[in-house]
């Protein structure tokens, strides 16, 4: 079964990392790079387009953050998928953040940057 | 008199008194007793007199009978015949008043009679055979004198006394010649009618010749037993006359009146003896018991005078010597007694006092004052002064030559010390609320202010608050009425307890309100105050310091939360940039192919570059938060537009925009020159860049003032920012709302900093497609 993950990060230097990394790691057949959480909407909203096992969601982003990111994507999908894991990623260690993301049921995780390909290994192992 | 008077010499007078009395009585009644006799015997003597008279009288008339018995019987001649019986008879009887009738009765036969008519019915009659007659008859005949039968009752009628002279003729009776003398006459011829007037009455009587009985022939009376009676006894008839008084007590009637005058005087005589006597008794007594509560009045002064709890001093009122003083004077002044005698009272009165004093004494000593009173010093024998009160009387009488005086001395210093205490008190405590900055009213509760403290004016500008209850609220602020009468009503409800810490505000008479602090106390049911006690105090000044300290707070605050968002920016920002490092380096580490490794070392450049970037607009942020005291001068912000649009020249001509500006000359505001180069950059950039791709873009820069600050506003027709979501946000550090890879979000964030630095604000206003106005409040 092929394994999809979105990556939403304004940070282009983190984009061609995270390229890297994901593609060490070899959990992820399927793989999205967005560099805003706007460009998301809006493919969604285009045309059928399948919510992946696992987002990795910036915070801090121009025009839509990553919270705002995933109230939207509560009205633009008819329902986010049990099987759909949503990790923040962020550079931020503020504890305020990690509290905000508790508040978000569809949130699996909070993870701090940097990653690394274990860590990606271990989400990739995760979804079944 | 109240005292009891001694018994013995109470006695005595009486004593004498009754003696007195008795002795006057007993000399009065002896007196009397003698003038009684005198006019008992003056009586008799009156009596005698007429007893004498009657008497006297009636001898006369029977003298005359007896010669006219003599005269007929002398005409008988010696054969026992009258030859001229009525010629004789005639001459006889008429020519004497005292003989009725005449008679010859020779043999004891009456035969002739004259006068014949009133007499010829006896005639024949023989008295000597007449047994109730012949008694006296036969005692003449043997007698052989003439004697006076009778009276007796006439055979003719009438009561007559006869008189027989008998006749012998030749020694042989013959018979009698007799005289008739009518009872009436008799009386009538003895002159007692006359004589016995009212004072007298008589009674004559003869002692019958056969019973030896006295009989009484007048009507008056019989009773001669209680009667002074004079007797005169007639032997030619064995007659008696008594005379007896009307009245026998008369003379005991004379003296009775003067009997009682006596016994009246004599008991008056005795009272004064007693009240003489009896005087000087009690004056004795007088005498002996004011010696003796003079004694007593004495030691009780002598007691008082040393025992008393007030200095007394006797003083010479000449001289102004001391001549005697007292236990307490001596301690009063720490002096012996010894040492005052002879002191002159100057010496120890202290030298301010002394004038007045001297000048009363010596209105004392001239009499135009009897007494004085003074507050003085004194000063004692060691040196110390005291407050007295001096009472000062004079021991003269009124009048009189000016001798000593009494000086009474009380020590009032304690007094006298404490009023001076006490005035200092209240003069302290006048002034302490006078002065204080606490407005203190006391208010009836009828609201009226009944008392309000000088500090009132000072601080409302009201010289008195002549309020009533609603009238007092319209000085208050209308949101802090309601508390007020809150609080009132609750300090109604308890008396005594102070509800303070009320802050309101309350309009001056300059109009303004300033903040006060109340304290309210129902002092209603104390006497002396009745009222609210209401104490305010002007803390405008706190209250402003306070509302200060939180705007102070807040913008502390305020800047707490921006330099926490700062941190975190700067933590977000530097982490992001070391955590792309640290994984480049991983990635580095473990690439063996050469050409991705130059990709990598590339990619560290960027990092690099980045995160100078990033340092340097910290940098920037940083200092303008920082520069407290950076540099600020006056302004003129048309000058400095125009030097922005130079700058800005080549962008304007490229984007074909329009700018007009709209700034007077005269705007003018206080800025740092590089602070306002930077803001007026940032906003006329922000407006270039930003436009919208379907128009040309149109900037209006404006200055103008509102609410007396200057204003300047900045609009553009540019793509605009969506407030709705961004709102919060415009000005935020690395906020970015486009997808424009030259926004980095640095440049509103600086800008509005700087604004604020210098005391101003900035707003925004924008409509997403439309455009976006800017506008910057000057401090």
């Amino acid at each position: 079964m092929r394994k999809s993950v979105w990556v939403i990060d304004d940070d282009e230097i983190y984009q061609m990392i995270i390229k890297k990394l994901i593609q060490k790691s070899g959990v992820f057949e399927d793989r999205y790079f967005f560099k805003g959480a706007k460009q998301v909407i809006s493919e969604l909203e285009k045309s059928e387009f399948l919510v992946p096992d696992v987002i990795l969601l910036d915070i801090n982003m121009p025009l839509m953050d990553g919270w705002q990111f995933i109230e939207k994507l509560r009205t633009v999908v008819s329902e986010i998928p049990e099987r759909t894991k949503i990790y923040i990623v962020s550079s931020s260690i503020a504890y305020s953040d990690k509290e905000r993301a508790e508040k978000f049921p569809e949130v699996t995780g909070f993870l701090s940057k940097p990653l690394t390909v274990n860590i990606l290994k271990e989400i990739g192992e995760s979804v079944k | 008199m109240t005292e009891k008077l001694n018994p013995a010499i109470n006695k005595k007078p009486l004593l004498v008194a009754l003696l007195a009395a008795l002795f006057f009585l007993a000399l009065g009644l002896f007196m009397l007793w003698q003038r009684y006799q005198i006019l008992q015997e003056t009586r008799d003597d009156e009596m005698k007199g007429i007893i004498d008279l009657v008497e006297q009288n009636i001898d006369q008339s029977l003298k005359y009978s007896y010669s006219a018995a003599l005269s007929l019987a002398l005409q008988i001649d010696e054969n026992g015949v009258i030859n001229n019986f009525d010629e004789v008879a005639s001459q006889l009887v008429d020519g004497n008043p005292s003989i009725d009738g005449i008679q010859t009765v020779p043999g004891g036969v009456i035969k002739q009679v004259y006068p014949y008519e009133e007499n010829k019915a006896v005639i024949n009659y023989n008295i000597l055979e007449d047994s109730t007659r012949n008694e006296e008859a036969y005692r003449a005949i043997d007698n052989r004198k003439m004697f006076f039968a009778g009276p007796i009752e006439l055979k003719q009628g009438g009561l007559a006394v006869i008189g027989r002279l008998p006749v012998f003729i030749k020694n042989e009776f013959w018979g009698f010649s007799a005289v008739l003398i009518k009872f009436e006459n008799l009386i009538d011829q003895s002159g007692i009618e006359d004589l016995s007037s009212n004072k007298f009455k008589f009674q004559f009587s003869k002692r019958d010749p056969l019973s030896g009985k006295e009989e009484f022939f007048l009507s008056t009376t019989n009773d001669f037993t209680k009667s002074y009676s004079g007797e005169i006894v007639f032997p030619d008839g064995d007659w008696k006359i008594y005379i007896i008084p009307t009245e026998p007590y008369e003379p005991l009637y004379a003296v009775i009146p003067v009997a009682f005058l006596i016994l009246i005087m004599s008991g008056a005589l005795g009272w004064i003896i007693f009240n003489t006597m009896k005087q000087p008794a009690i004056l004795a007594a007088k005498v002996k018991q004011q010696a003796g509560d003079l004694a007593k009045s004495e030691l009780q002064f002598r007691t008082i005078f040393n025992q008393a709890a007030i200095g007394m001093a006797r003083v010479n009122s000449l001289s102004g010597k001391i001549l005697e003083t007292n236990n307490r004077f001596q301690e009063l002044l720490g002096y012996t007694n010894e040492e005052l005698i002879q002191k002159d009272h100057v010496a120890i009165s202290y030298p301010e006092d002394r004038d007045e004093n001297i000048a009363l004494m010596g209105r004392l000593r001239n009499n135009e004052i009897r007494e004085y009173n003074l507050k003085k010093r004194l000063v004692r024998k060691d040196g110390e002064i005291i407050w007295i009160k001096l009472n000062v009387s004079a021991l003269w009488s009124h009048g009189e030559k000016a001798s000593s005086h009494i000086a009474l001395v009380e020590d009032i210093s304690a007094r006298v010390k404490a009023q001076r205490e006490r005035e200092e008190n209240e003069r302290r405590f006048r002034s302490l609320v006078e002065n204080s900055s606490e407005v203190i009213l006391i208010i009836d509760t009828q609201g009226y202010a009944k008392y309000s403290s000088p500090s009132l004016e000072r601080i409302t500008g009201y010289k008195e608050l002549y309020v009533a209850e609603n009238e007092i609220f319209s000085l208050i602020h209308p949101d802090d009425a309601s508390n007020l009468i809150g609080k009132f009503k609750e300090s109604r409800e308890n008396p005594g307890v102070p509800f303070s810490g009320i802050k309101l505000r309350l309009q001056t008479k300059c109009v303004n309100y300033i903040w006060v602090d109340v304290t309210i106390t129902n002092l209603t049911r104390e006497k002396s105050i009745g009222g609210y006690v209401v104490n305010f105090r002007d803390i405008t000044a706190k209250q402003e310091a306070e509302i200060n300290l939180f705007k102070s707070y807040d913008f502390v605050m305020e800047q707490n939360k921006r330099l926490l968002n700062f941190a975190y920016i700067v933590s977000h920002n530097l982490r992001s940039h070391s955590s792309n490092l640290e994984s480049i380096l991983e990635l580095y580490k473990t690439e063996e192919c050469e050409e991705e490794k130059q990709t990598y070392i590339s990619l560290l450049e960027n990092v690099s570059k980045n995160l100078n970037e990033s340092l340097h607009d910290l940098n920037e942020v940083v200092s303008i938060n920082n520069n407290l005291d950076i540099n600020v001068e006056t302004i003129k912000v048309a000058e400095y537009l125009d030097k922005t649009l130079e700058v800005l020249q080549l962008q304007i001509k490229k984007k074909k925009a329009q700018v007009n500006i709209d700034v007077p000359e005269e705007m003018q505001v206080t800025f740092n020159a590089s602070y306002m180069e930077s803001v007026l950059l940032n906003f006329l950039t922000n407006a270039l860049r930003y436009s919208h791709r379907d128009r040309n873009p149109v900037i209006t820069v404006t200055g103008y003032i509102d609410n007396q600050r200057w204003v300047l506003k900045i609009a553009d027709n540019g793509i605009g920012i969506d407030l709705n979501k961004h709102g919060d946000k415009v000005f935020g550090l690395y906020k970015t709302f486009t997808e424009r890879k030259d926004s980095r979000g640095v440049g509103l964030f600086i800008t509005k900093n700087q604004i604020n630095a210098m005391g101003g604000n900035v707003f925004v206003d924008s409509e997403p497609g439309i455009g976006t106005t800017f506008k910057v409040i000057f401090k």
